[in-house]
């Protein structure tokens, strides 16, 4: 005799707002009658936090300190112990996805679903079947996704930078300090906005105006900046989410092209500062010549959820 | 049996017998069916004619390659008038994609970058380019980084790929994402896709790019159709929607459109620009399922976004694809895409001449002009889409074009994509200012023969340009062209100008333009036989062209320039495309002047003298029917020395081709005939001289033939003609050579590759001859009485022809019945001015003995064939053979004579042992001699019946 469980959500998305209803049904598919010790479904939500391993030394002493902050947690008993027919059957159920009420200090409330490499953001259904002494339990499980209630749309902030050797070295963020001959190069790039909502895509446009060298690619890098820990310190790192080209080769000078790249889901969410971590996100445009020489410029931005 | 010999008396008869052939009823006329199935034959015959003439067509062309890039030619010009205004564009890209498969080819060693092809070598770093951000954990690798880095080991590099294997390979991997998708490896198919796509930022081989641009949108669009199905299935279920402008977003279930949404995450997250690109192009019409209305926002991005792209070539046709894709969902809304995308194209349009580009393209040892062709499918399209939006004035594009031509640097990719795609009309209306722009900048300009011959082409349509202007622009274009610096760009150009200067202008223009011609290919430096091929398509389209096809030939310059290749092949291929088409559109029915027939003449000369022993035998027949047609046009008119000597002339200048001495014979003949009849006095004035010429020239010329049957044929026709013409001498001459012929033909020759029987013919020929010597009159000089006939009738003892042979015993019967005919007082036909023999000897005993000497021999040996039969048991044969012969001695003998009475009993009783008397034949026979009330008759009838009783 074999026995199955599953959790299906209604939503396709898996998406949920605080205060909706997850509705679901619980799939039990048995080839004969199965007696349980009663059907119990559980949500869960919690932050994971890694300290990232260069810092692991230093703050070896708090590392252990870092523990799952939890967001939700609820429990419900879908069936009393007793016995399922051989077959499917399905049982429908409903989680309100609500806040804890009574907040302990730090608490951030529920927080979007995010899957960053020292900062994760779980939401988890789980599904325990118990059943007799000789017979393992079963179990199943099914992630979902929080978002943010989508917010009125914030006021564009858009930035505007040119791109020369000499702010270059003002700037002191060429990475390539060992190069003799600077090219001349004079690039105009702009972004849209910094406040980003996040279901739009990032947009923008570049002009490369002169450049004496040819241009091998020119490319947008969305990074995160995670920062995790507490009063006795925190570990900040900066690592790539994703970098989309958008010239390749030697692109027309004097010629708008448009930066244009689509957030990517899960990993990217509204940006975040609690006490005992930071979610943070920046932009980079990178031109790299022939030689493989890199130009960069910054950004910070900010994501949110809005319209 | 029978007695051994019968003494042979014709019946001296008074009046012609009107019963000269045994006569029975039939119920049907015995040639009425026949005249059905001739025709039959002769439309069968006809169209078979033509289709052999269509496949023998191959033969007049030099260069078959050229052959075929003329017809490409052709059919670019027709699809684009068949298709105006239909908005169905991937109908039409259809057309232009094998266009650009057959024209885009590539000798070189190509390669191909995949994990999904076996074989290859592998590529240690795939992506070279930098990750910036330092503290990358190498742990966390997430499924999105992924996407684009394939499993680093299993990219492999397939090199040194001929064009044959790199198409090979691009199918498998057309095969590779369907086979994936079918088992669930969507993620595999995707990959492949991207691979593709990557494929096209390739430009190693660039005068492949273009073919190689088709090959791989074909697999993208496997791909984008395998995710669009699968979400109307998923949206639709097995009933779907029959058109794509019926998804309704609203529609479409929730999981469709999480499924939809995930494949365009996972397209936005590509890290390279082209294949993200490609793939969105790919996937566009998906967007229909969650929003109809982010389509035309993002074909706009799009639009944009290839302005990133810095390869100009690989830009351009991304530009298209993304056209046709974006074409095929908004179908009429589609009008704006085309033409945004051709000024982002004109934007950017310097790049195509960037520094970068041209060490590019130098190093792959490509030219200028060479590089520029592989843009003009891409920015011909463009145009051309453009161009078929109904919205737009053709008008203002045009000039708005050509202002830009005049602005921009380098602008002779526009230019000639301008002149190609807009209509004749327009670019008729705006030639002199596109003239003047190559002019201008004729220095500097590549792509020049492509701006001036579809100038040229456009020009061409016009009907009626105003003259005067016509004038100007074709000096204009002389200047330029002659100063060309390639030939082959000079003749291509040269091509549709002098159509339009055949038709517009006078010939003493064309004229100019000719030498001005000869000139340039005289300094070219060049020998003109190295453009053999193209000389033809020019000297094609001129005479093609020209009102009156004779005026080519008044021109001075029109011979030399044919003449203008040395080697022999050249020049007869150049001849032979002369000859048939000024054959073909001559309507007159004669040559008179003598500067064309000369010209001609050296034109056939070339071709005759070309023949040697290898050439084809349907090669030669080609040529003979142009020179036959030739030599039938000439005339002139009353002067039948001149006539006769261009007969000599032609009989020595075309002797390797007797078909072309056939037709002589004839022409000569029928000369003969004119002559003597047709110009009434003129014959009678020059003494005969003229019918004695042509008949020795007959005599003469017949001999060097092949073919017996045709020398036989020719004899007895030139031997009647002298005859008509009281020659007697000459004819006798003739018939003596067709006698002296008849041993040497052969039972078979070969007529078209078939052994073909001879006998027929030989009948058909002896038994003309026959008919005609009763009126030829005996050489009063020999002492011989009818000379030839004796003559005929030994040789055809000496042959030994098989005696059971019909031929040898009907012409045995036939001469009996000339010889019947012949001792006659009066002969049944006679010519005019030809004394036969009736009136020679005036039925003197003395030859009619002789004449019913030969007729008893010839009895004689009729009854010895009867033998004959007879023991071969060939019993239908020996029956007929009697019957014919009873008939024959019935009505021509003298029953009145013993020996005829009983021969004629004899053969009727053999006949009637052989077979019932129910024949129809054997019963007329009695019949007609029941009806007779000749004694002599009576008698026979009454020792026949008696015989029978005794029987």
């Amino acid at each position: 005799m074999s026995a199955n469980l599953t959790i299906n959500l209604k939503r396709a998305s898996k998406v949920y707002n605080e205060g909706e209803i997850i509705a679901g049904i619980v799939v039990v598919e048995s080839s004969g009658d199965l007696r349980h010790e009663g059907l119990t479904l559980v949500m869960e939500g919690f932050v994971n936090l890694q300290l990232s391993t260069k810092n692991v030394g230093i703050f070896e002493a708090f590392s252990n300190s870092i523990k799952p902050i939890n967001l939700i947690t609820t429990s419900m008993e879908l069936v009393p112990p007793g016995k399922i027919p051989s077959g499917i059957t399905e049982i429908p159920f409903e989680v309100p996805l609500r806040a804890r009420q009574a907040v302990s200090p730090g608490y951030p409330g529920l927080l979007e679903t995010y899957h960053g490499v020292f900062v994760n953001v779980m939401y988890i259904l789980k599904c325990n079947m118990k059943r007799s002494f000789l017979n393992k339990p079963l179990n199943a499980s099914c992630q979902f996704f929080v978002q943010y209630k989508q917010q009125e749309p914030a006021p564009l902030k858009p930035v505007r930078c040119e791109i020369t050797p000499s702010t270059i070295r003002a700037s002191g963020s060429a990475s390539g300090s060992g190069r003799t001959v600077m090219p001349q190069f004079q690039i105009y790039a702009e972004i849209d906005t910094t406040v980003c909502p996040l279901d739009k895509p990032l947009t923008g446009k570049i002009r490369v105006d002169e450049c004496s060298v040819p241009i091998k690619s020119i490319e947008l890098q969305l990074v995160r900046v995670e920062t995790c820990g507490c009063a006795e310190g925190y570990s900040r790192d900066a690592t790539e989410i994703q970098n989309i080209q958008i010239g390749d080769g030697d692109v027309c000078r004097g010629r708008d092209v448009p930066l244009y790249m689509v957030l990517p889901r899960l990993f990217t969410c509204p940006t975040t500062t609690t006490v005992n971590f930071k979610i943070e996100f920046e932009l980079n445009i990178a031109v790299i010549f022939e030689d493989d020489y890199l130009v960069t410029e910054n950004f910070p931005i900010l994501l949110l959820r809005s319209r | 049996m029978m007695p051994v010999y019968y003494q042979w008396s014709s019946l001296k008869k008074q009046n012609c017998n009107k019963q000269d052939y045994p006569r029975f009823e039939v119920s049907s006329h015995p040639l009425k069916s026949n005249v059905a199935i001739v025709n039959d034959n002769a439309t069968a015959r006809k169209s078979l004619m033509d289709s052999l003439s269509k496949w023998s067509s191959a033969f007049e062309e030099v260069d078959p390659l050229l052959r075929f890039e003329q017809m490409n030619m052709e059919d670019d010009l027709s699809h684009i008038e068949v298709i105006d205004k239909v908005s169905n564009y991937s109908k039409t890209w259809n057309l232009k994609r094998s266009a650009i498969l057959s024209k885009y080819t590539t000798g070189e060693k190509l390669t191909i970058i995949s994990s999904f092809l076996p074989g290859g070598e592998k590529i240690s770093s795939f992506s070279a380019l930098i990750r910036q951000v330092s503290n990358l954990n190498e742990k966390v690798k997430h499924r999105l980084e992924q996407l684009d880095d394939f499993d680093e080991g299993s990219v492999r590099k397939t090199m040194g790929l001929s064009q044959q294997e790199f198409v090979v390979k691009i199918n498998m991997l057309n095969d590779e994402i369907k086979k994936a998708w079918d088992s669930e490896q969507r993620v595999k198919a995707f990959k492949i896709g991207i691979q593709c796509s990557k494929l096209l930022s390739d430009v190693t081989v660039m005068q492949f790019y273009p073919s190689k641009f088709v090959l791989i949108t074909d697999i993208l669009d496997t791909f984008g159709n395998l995710v669009f199905d699968r979400l109307k299935l998923k949206s639709y279920g097995t009933a779907g929607v029959n058109n794509i402008q019926d998804i309704d977003p609203a529609q479409v279930p929730e999981s469709a459109k999480e499924t939809c949404q995930n494949w365009l995450f996972k397209m936005a997250s590509i890290r390279e620009l082209l294949p993200r690109l490609y793939m969105e192009m790919s996937l566009l019409k998906c967007y229909l399922f969650i929003s109809k209305e982010e389509i035309k926002p993002a074909v706009a991005r799009l639009t944009k976004m290839i302005r990133g792209i810095g390869n100009p070539l690989v830009a351009a046709y991304l530009r298209v694809y993304l056209c046709n894709v974006a074409s095929k969902i908004l179908g009429q809304d589609s009008e704006d895409i085309y033409y945004n995308n051709l000024k982002e194209f004109l934007d950017d349009y310097q790049q195509i001449f960037h520094q970068m580009m041209r060490k590019k393209y130098e190093a792959q040892l490509l030219t200028m002009d060479k590089y520029l062709n592989l843009y003009v499918p891409a920015v011909d399209w463009l145009m051309y889409c453009t161009l078929n939006d109904s919205s737009k004035c053709k008008q203002t594009l045009l000039e708005e074009l050509l202002a830009q031509c005049e602005q921009i640097e380098n602008n002779e990719l526009l230019l000639c994509c301008v002149v190609s795609a807009f209509d004749s009309s327009n670019i008729i209306k705006k030639s002199s200012c596109i003239l003047e722009m190559v002019e201008n900048d004729v220095d500097r300009m590549v792509l020049i023969n492509e701006v001036l011959s579809s100038l040229g082409e456009h020009l061409c349509t016009a009907d009626n340009y105003r003259h005067q202007s016509a004038e100007t622009l074709i000096q204009t274009f002389w200047k330029i062209a002659s100063s060309m610096q390639s030939a082959l760009h000079f003749l291509q150009v040269l091509e549709p100008w002098l159509q339009f200067a055949c038709t517009h202008l006078s010939t003493q223009h064309v004229n100019i333009i000719l030498r001005g011609t000869i000139r340039y290919m005289v300094k070219c430096g060049r020998p003109a036989d190295d453009f053999s091929g193209n000389f033809q398509f020019v000297l094609k389209r001129m005479l093609k062209s020209i009102p009156d096809v004779e005026e080519l030939f008044l021109m001075d310059a029109f011979m030399p320039l044919v003449e203008l290749v040395q080697t022999s092949n050249a020049r007869t291929m150049m001849a032979k495309t002369v000859l048939s088409m000024f054959f073909s559109r001559y309507d007159s029915n004669c040559i008179e002047d003598h500067i064309i027939i000369s010209s001609l003449m050296r034109l056939c000369t070339i071709l005759h003298d070309s023949i040697n022993a290898v050439t084809v035998e349907d090669e030669s027949k080609l040529y003979a029917d142009l020179i036959n047609k030739f030599i039938q046009a000439v005339s002139y008119q009353d002067d039948f020395e001149q006539q006769l000597n261009f007969y000599v002339e032609s009989r020595s200048a075309f002797i390797k081709l007797d078909a072309v001495l056939v037709t002589l014979v004839h022409a000569v003949n029928a000369l003969s005939l004119r002559g003597a009849g047709g110009a009434g006095g003129a014959g009678a004035a020059s003494g005969g001289w003229l019918q004695r010429a042509c008949a020795a020239y007959c005599f003469v010329t017949v001999p060097s033939l092949h073919c017996a049957i045709t020398k036989l044929h020719l004899y007895l026709l030139s031997g009647q003609v002298a005859l008509l013409n009281n020659c007697i001498g000459q004819a006798e001459a003739n018939f003596k050579a067709l006698i002296g012929l008849i041993p040497d033909i052969p039972d078979y020759i070969l007529e078209d590759g078939q052994k073909k029987p001879t006998h027929t013919k030989v009948a058909g020929i002896l038994s003309d001859f026959l008919s005609t010597m009763l009126i030829l009159p005996d050489n009063l000089d020999s002492n011989c009485k009818a000379y030839i006939l004796s003559g005929l009738i030994k040789t055809i003892e000496r042959i030994h022809w098989k005696k059971t042979e019909p031929l040898y015993y009907s012409t045995l019967l036939r001469i009996l019945d000339l010889l019947c005919e012949m001792t006659q007082e009066k002969y049944a036909y006679h010519l005019d001015s030809v004394l036969s023999n009736d009136v020679l000897y005036g039925s003197e005993t003395e030859f009619v003995e002789i004449i019913e000497n030969y007729a008893t021999n010839i009895c004689q040996e009729l009854l010895v064939v009867l033998k004959m039969l007879g023991d071969v048991k060939e019993t239908k044969k020996q029956y007929n053979l009697a019957l014919e012969l009873f008939w024959r001695v019935i009505r021509r003998g003298d029953l009145l004579q013993g020996p005829m009475l009983s021969l004629a009993a004899n053969l009727w009783m053999l006949s009637q042992k052989l077979q019932d008397s129910n024949n129809k034949l054997a019963k007329t026979m009695l019949l007609a001699l029941q009806n007779d009330s000749k004694p002599a008759s009576r008698r026979l009838l009454q020792k026949l019946e008696e015989s029978s009783k005794a029987s």
